[in-house]
């Protein structure tokens, strides 16, 4: 237990996942991996691939088929118009593109400004760049919104960029249009770059509207925005992901994604070429999936009187659970060891957050209120 | 209004000079494509069909990041037979290819040390990979003459200089030359004597005659043995490669590659543990059809007075060639690898394929 309690971010998680499969009847509500398997009709592609394209080669940037496919999906999504041929960089997954991100913005000494709660994975990989993390803090009570004059208050005259995350991972906070833009004149004002992560961009509840900086005038030439199949298609194990921005600092990212991974995987790339291009009415099933299942949660956590940021977007809820007393980190361990239940604790995404669960929608739907009902037993004897 | 932020950033990169190295490609694109280093292979059914039945049976999420645990043991099982090391299961990580595998180990292993010794003439990927943050490098001279390999007393004075950790090729990438079981072991008595490590790559070990001549089976504890998983049979595009490396060292970079990665793609490591089982199936015909090609190949550019640089890897051969032999390849509609992007200006490598003996005319 006192190993368990000192392991921190990242590691602590793993551990947690290692102890949860010991349990045959486990319920994940954990890690950010849909329960859905990929589309068939996507795997489908992948074995055509392997039969038919055995020739093809990765290019560090990516095969062109793919980029085109990137650069039509970013315009009909994200309203961000891009050249495939000099603007779109191909990754392994989401998480590599987000390292390239760090990697090409930012380096010794330069700072990021990053509102938390965030994903992990930016402080580690900011870490390597010799970066530093200049944290904005954000309340459940405000939904999470990372006011633009807290931003505007953090800059220094060694900030270089912005992160925004938008579905947010964990808090699951949606930046409205009016406060995307005012973001984005700040870092205008101000000359910062963005580093902005879609990856939720297809899964926004109620009436919540994504907008991603780089449409908005003045983002792109300053913005590099990444994307992946990981969450949108449930392909998490295919490792296919991007980067768009301007053709100047793309050139760098290729130049950087070659030194990191040579390419991706021409099967993860031909089963991407089938996901942005084939029928998407599964990317709507899932996103309609993750509506009521995000109710389901909702619903039980107001019972139980937990109180918690309203998910505007996202597969997540970060709910507060201060009035058990206790680091979250162990409550997440009494819920695993006592009801076998598994949640992320809020100390693995940042040492404020000790006093947060993240739960996931992703499993079905009568997994997730059998998880709920445990979940309220587990905290009822806490 | 310009950004100088972006301007900075533009200014930073471009004085980086090893990312603008370009590399060569992983696979051929066709039989005139020599630049390569893995030979052309078509994909074996079986392969497919493991790819295919994980992928359909839903093997389609996140996996364990250092791999899923029956390619792991495969990969395993591969070396020590093939290397005579003794790896376990946890000594292995699957990397998002060869190139993922030189950066996890030059930048995290690479992390511990002061400084690393690496060959002045390498695969531009280790440039590129240590590019990426300051390291201190030093530069272990070679010559053509013995296939830019360094010397053993060239590593022996890095070592007594107090360098602790060397990069190593065997076979070399540019020219396929390999070090001998005697320079191995000797290799090994200098690690042990300095209390140093290595990284050494041995991914075209394969196209050795008389197999894999490892490191990793002299000086288990202190060497971290990369290469393709596996190296020329057809999944040069999916981009499969490993790490062998004691297990303290597995855990940081198992850390980095959650980092950068999270997992390397399900597909490709399905496809590799499939290849597992057949990697070995045909391979001494394979390699007696490339020995003979590959002498073919030598014997025609003796003939045309070309010089060509000792190697020992049959999937490749290494040539002179001036400015004006390689604008005739070029001609010839012959993709090469170039010495330059290597650190060997005017070398040429080509592929052993069934287009070689065309290229050498053109060059010759
Ligand atoms: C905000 C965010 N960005 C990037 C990633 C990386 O996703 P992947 O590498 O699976 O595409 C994740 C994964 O959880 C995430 O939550």
């Amino acid at each position: 237990m006192s190993k368990k309690k000192q392991a921190a971010g990242t590691n602590l998680l793993y551990q947690l996942i290692a102890e949860a499969r010991a349990y045959d009847d486990v319920i994940v509500m954990g890690r950010g991996d849909p329960d859905f398997d990929t589309p068939a009709h996507i795997v489908a592609a992948a074995k055509q691939a392997m039969i038919h394209h055995q020739d093809d080669v990765a290019p560090p940037a990516g095969l062109p088929a793919l980029r085109e496919a990137i650069a039509a999906r970013v315009k009909r999504v994200n309203n961000i118009d891009v050249d495939p041929a000099s603007e779109v960089v191909v990754t392994n997954g989401g998480q590599e593109a987000l390292f390239l991100m760090v990697l090409a913005a930012l380096g010794e000494g330069d700072e990021l400004i990053v509102p938390e709660p965030n994903y992990n994975t930016y402080a580690d990989s900011l870490a390597f760049a010799g970066g530093v993390k200049v944290a904005v803090q954000t309340a459940h009570e405000e939904d999470f919104r990372a006011d633009p004059a807290l931003v505007q208050a953090a800059i220094t005259d060694r900030t270089r960029a912005l992160l925004l995350v938008s579905p947010n991972n964990p808090a699951a906070n949606v930046i409205s249009p009016a406060d995307m833009r005012a973001l984005v004149n700040i870092a205008i004002e101000h000359d910062l770059m963005i580093l902005a992560d879609d990856i939720y961009d297809l899964f926004v509840y109620d009436n919540f509207v994504h907008t991603s900086p780089a449409s908005l005038p003045g983002g792109k030439e300053r913005s590099l925005t990444l994307n992946a199949l990981s969450k949108a298609y449930s392909m998490t194990g295919w490792r296919c992901g991007w980067i768009v921005g301007p053709a100047d600092l793309m050139a760098r990212v290729a130049e950087l994604k070659a030194a990191i991974s040579g390419g991706t995987s021409i099967i993860a790339q031909h089963a991407g070429i089938a996901a942005l291009t084939g029928p998407q009415d599964a990317v709507n099933m899932m996103a309609a999936a993750y509506a009521r299942r995000r109710r389901l949660v909702l619903d039980a956590l107001d019972e139980m009187g937990m109180q918690y940021g309203v998910p505007q977007g996202g597969q997540f809820v970060f709910a507060n659970i201060a009035f058990t007393g206790m680091d979250s980190a162990e409550v997440a361990q009494r819920i695993l060891s006592e009801q076998h239940v598994l949640a992320y604790p809020g100390s693995a995404f940042s040492k404020e957050r000790k006093d947060y669960l993240r739960m996931t929608f992703l499993q079905p739907e009568e997994q997730l209120v059998e998880g709920l009902r445990r979940m309220k037993l587990a905290m009822a004897s806490i | 209004m310009a950004s100088q932020t972006k301007a900075n950033i533009l200014a930073r990169h471009a004085a980086n000079a090893a990312l603008n190295i370009p590399l060569p490609g992983i696979s051929m694109r066709g039989v005139r494509d020599l630049g390569a280093d893995e030979p052309f292979h078509p994909l074996d059914e079986r392969i497919i069909a493991g790819a295919v039945e994980a992928l359909e049976s839903g093997q389609t999420h996140y996996v364990d990041v250092p791999g899923i645990a029956p390619l792991r043991e495969a990969i395993a099982k591969y070396l020590n037979a093939s290397c005579g090391a003794s790896w376990q299961s946890a000594n292995i990580i699957v990397t998002a290819g060869m190139q993922e595998a030189r950066f996890l180990t030059s930048q995290i292993i690479g992390a511990q040390y002061d400084s690393i010794a690496v060959p002045a003439v390498a695969h531009p990927g280790l440039q590129k990979a240590l590019g990426l943050r300051r390291r201190q490098v030093l530069s272990l001279p070679v010559e053509a003459e013995r296939g830019y390999l360094p010397s053993l007393d060239d590593i022996a004075a890095a070592l007594k200089n107090g360098c602790r950790l060397l990069y190593l090729e065997s076979p070399s990438r540019l020219s396929g030359a390999v070090y001998t079981q005697s320079q191995v072991a000797r290799i090994a008595d200098l690690l042990a004597q300095h209390d140093a490590a290595a990284i050494w790559d041995q991914g075209l070990a394969r196209w050795v005659d008389g197999g894999c001549n490892s490191l990793a089976a002299r000086a288990e504890e202190s060497t971290a043995a990369i290469g393709e998983a596996w190296h020329g049979i057809g999944l040069g595009s999916w981009l499969v490669g490993s790490i062998a490396a004691p297990v303290d060292w597995i855990a940081p970079m198992q850390s980095q590659k959650q980092i950068m990665a999270i997992c390397t793609s399900t597909a490709s490591q399905y496809a590799a543990l499939a290849a597992s089982e057949i990697v070995s199936e045909t391979h001494q015909q394979r390699l007696a059809q490339m020995r003979g090609q590959r002498a073919a190949a030598v014997k025609l550019a003796s003939e045309l007075g070309l010089d060509t640089l000792p190697g020992a890897a049959n999937n490749l051969l290494a040539l002179h060639a001036d400015e004006a032999a390689r604008r005739k390849l070029a001609e010839a509609g012959i993709d090469f690898a170039a010495g330059e992007d290597f650190g060997a200006p005017d070398i040429v490598r080509l592929n052993i394929g069934v287009a070689t003996n065309a290229a050498i005319e053109a060059l010759g």
